[in-house]
């Protein structure tokens, strides 16, 4: 009871701040405000009639107020929901193990403050081009667009084109301007590191890294792992032997920048 | 938690009295209470971010953002649990549905048409409709189709992939199977109470007129006890969920990518891992569509909306471990069946 009390009253209060897209898409927030304030509800509810007596207090002897439904219907057994845990005290643990372990996030998520994933787990989740949507931009979209087109587009567009096609002549001339974190490339973390976004389609679980390779040998001297950077710059061959990707940024600019307020794209 | 704690204190010959419901209700009140001074704590003076481990901290996000995800959909269930088990008039479902058992297993299987909610918010629903009368196995049925053949992941899906490859049909085709495959197996048992957990067959064995109190009475204690029994396995799940993302690499799985026969392999581990609901995971996948096989796609969504992390710890709380193990069996052994068949064909 307490538990979804604690959800339900973190989500609105989450969703109150703006900090509700940190976890979920944008288009489940009503839904989940809706259902958040349903259960609050219920439970404030719960928490007032528990004062009461129950009409027949033989189905509930004296018993009503709490939350374990095996309780409620001890009368209805020999024993209860509590001798059967004692028999096995391997689930007993469990059990209490379970509700420390719940107690302990729910404390977590009330103390804690919301966090964007960090580059670490951009790494471990493979930041190179074989599964970017490839919706985003085409191109043959691309091939005619102006220089306004090109500087609305983000990480999103960008990295949809560069899946498609590694032909230096599609992007000569072509200027980005984009905003993500710093991620190191794996294959040549010195020379060369991605301008990153994390992409959600229902949630933070599913969040899926995408990034721009940016060439510029010793980069640690200027931004580090997880900064917020502005890159701008044109594309080019990538310079770097041992990086897996062909195209890369040569940036004329990078300038830290704040974690914009929806550090995800969809 | 509390409830935890005050078990612990409390002794049996005290619970027949009604001076033990004062002190468990001040608990609930001092909890309220205590979460509000932390919540106002951290809104006066926030803790600096980066204080943990990035590790840690994205797990614990992870986590966050599963139970955040799964919370309104647990809250539906349960809201559509206390329509079929407080409000809905008693037998009505029994009466309504066909006899033979096969039909009748079909015709459940297509409730998820009127009763839009995911995966996690159908365990409590399934709860609902044993408690009303249907059998284990009939529940099953409803419990593994009713994720995959509802409206929202029906045009989620045909959203994401049209009807390219085959795939929308080989998903709404292969749950309807996969679905009335369990029903039938598990009717064959011979005891179905052994299927259940025991704190839940006790729950069924319970006569619906016993409940005392008005409907709406009943409604809200049903709330309390049904969120009560569901909230520490999410919550559980979550975590489990999260650990096991940020620990497993997930380019192991991707690069498995191309092969027939271990790309279904991957994906079936990719979805027992990811634990989005089957509402929305054709969008997840869709950027794999690239790389993957179209059966393993198929495979994806046929498993994925059946089985997970999250949803094993849910399933818990109603079936036995061992009812878990042979359902996930068959569930395993059928979705890489029907995926691999779509690889041959496509």
């Amino acid at each position: 009871m307490l538990l979804i009390g604690v959800i339900a009253f973190g989500s609105i209060w989450l969703a109150l701040t703006g900090q509700l897209v940190l976890y979920i898409h944008p288009r489940y927030l009503v839904f989940t405000v809706i259902m958040a304030v349903v259960a609050l509800a219920f439970v404030v509810a719960r928490v007032l009639i528990s004062g009461r007596r129950p009409a027949h207090v033989h189905a509930e002897p004296g018993h009503d107020d709490d939350d374990d439904h095996a309780d409620d219907h001890s009368h209805n057994e020999d024993d209860d929901d509590d001798d059967d845990l004692a028999q096995r005290p391997v689930q007993r643990a469990l059990s209490i193990g379970a509700l420390a372990l719940s107690a302990a996030l729910a404390l977590g998520a009330v103390l804690l403050p919301p966090a964007t994933l960090s580059a670490a787990t951009a790494a471990q989740r493979d930041i190179t081009q074989t599964t970017v949507n490839t919706d985003a931009a085409s191109v043959e979209d691309a091939a005619g667009a102006d220089a306004a087109t090109f500087a609305r587009y983000t990480v999103v567009e960008w990295s949809s084109l560069l899946a498609q096609t590694d032909d230096p002549s599609f992007f000569a001339g072509k200027v980005a301007d984009v905003v993500g974190f710093v991620t190191p490339d794996p294959g040549a973390p010195d020379d060369v590191f991605y301008v990153s976004r994390f992409t959600i389609t229902c949630c933070a679980v599913d969040a899926q890294p995408i990034g721009i390779p940016v060439y510029l040998p010793d980069w640690q001297q200027q931004v580090s792992a997880d900064d917020w950077v502005e890159v701008v710059g044109e594309f080019g061959a990538n310079r770097s032997a041992t990086s897996s990707a062909v195209i890369a940024l040569s940036p004329t600019e990078v300038s830290r920048v704040d974690q914009p307020s929806e550090p995800y794209l969809y | 938690m509390t409830d935890t704690r005050l078990r612990g204190l409390e002794t049996r010959p005290l619970r027949g009295r009604s001076s033990t419901r004062g002190p468990r209700r001040w608990w609930v009140i001092a909890g309220i209470a205590l979460l509000a001074a932390i919540a106002l704590a951290r809104v006066l003076s926030p803790v600096p971010g980066g204080l943990l481990p990035d590790r840690l901290q994205d797990g614990i996000t992870l986590a966050i953002s599963v139970l955040v995800e799964s919370m309104p959909f647990v809250v539906l269930g349960i809201v559509f649990s206390i329509l079929v088990r407080v409000w809905m008039p008693e037998a009505w479902l029994v009466r309504v549905l066909p006899r033979n058992p096969w039909l009748r297993r079909m015709v459940i299987s297509l409730i998820g048409m009127f009763l839009p909610v995911c995966e996690c918010g159908n365990v409590p629903l399934a709860r609902g409709l044993m408690v009303r009368g249907l059998t284990v196995a009939e529940s099953m049925t409803f419990l593994f189709a009713a994720p995959i053949i509802n409206p929202i992941t029906i045009i989620t899906t045909h959203q994401a992939f049209g009807f390219d490859d085959g795939i929308l049909v080989a998903r709404l085709g292969g749950g309807f199977l996969i679905a009335n495959l369990l029903g039938w197996v598990f009717s064959r048992h011979p005891q179905p109470d052994q299927l259940l957990t025991a704190r839940f067959a006790a729950e069924c064995r319970l006569p619906a007129h016993d409940e005392s109190g008005s409907r709406l009475d009943r409604s809200i204690r049903l709330f309390g006890r049904e969120s009560a029994a569901l909230l520490p396995a999410l919550f559980v799940g979550s975590m489990a969920a999260a650990l096991v993302q940020t620990a497993v690499p997930r380019d192991v799985l991707v690069t498995l990518g191309s092969d027939p026969v271990w790309s279904i392999v991957a994906m079936i581990g990719l979805a027992f891992v990811i634990s989005v609901c089957s509402n929305v995971d054709a969008f997840f996948i869709l950027p794999f569509a690239s790389t993957f096989l179209p059966g393993s796609i198929v495979t994806f969504l046929l498993f994925g909306a059946m089985l997970d992390i999250k949803m094993i710890a849910l399933l818990r709380t109603t079936f036995t471990t061992r009812t878990l193990v042979q359902l996930g069996a068959i569930i395993v052994l059928a979705s890489a069946a029907i995926g691999w068949g779509v690889n041959l064909v496509a």
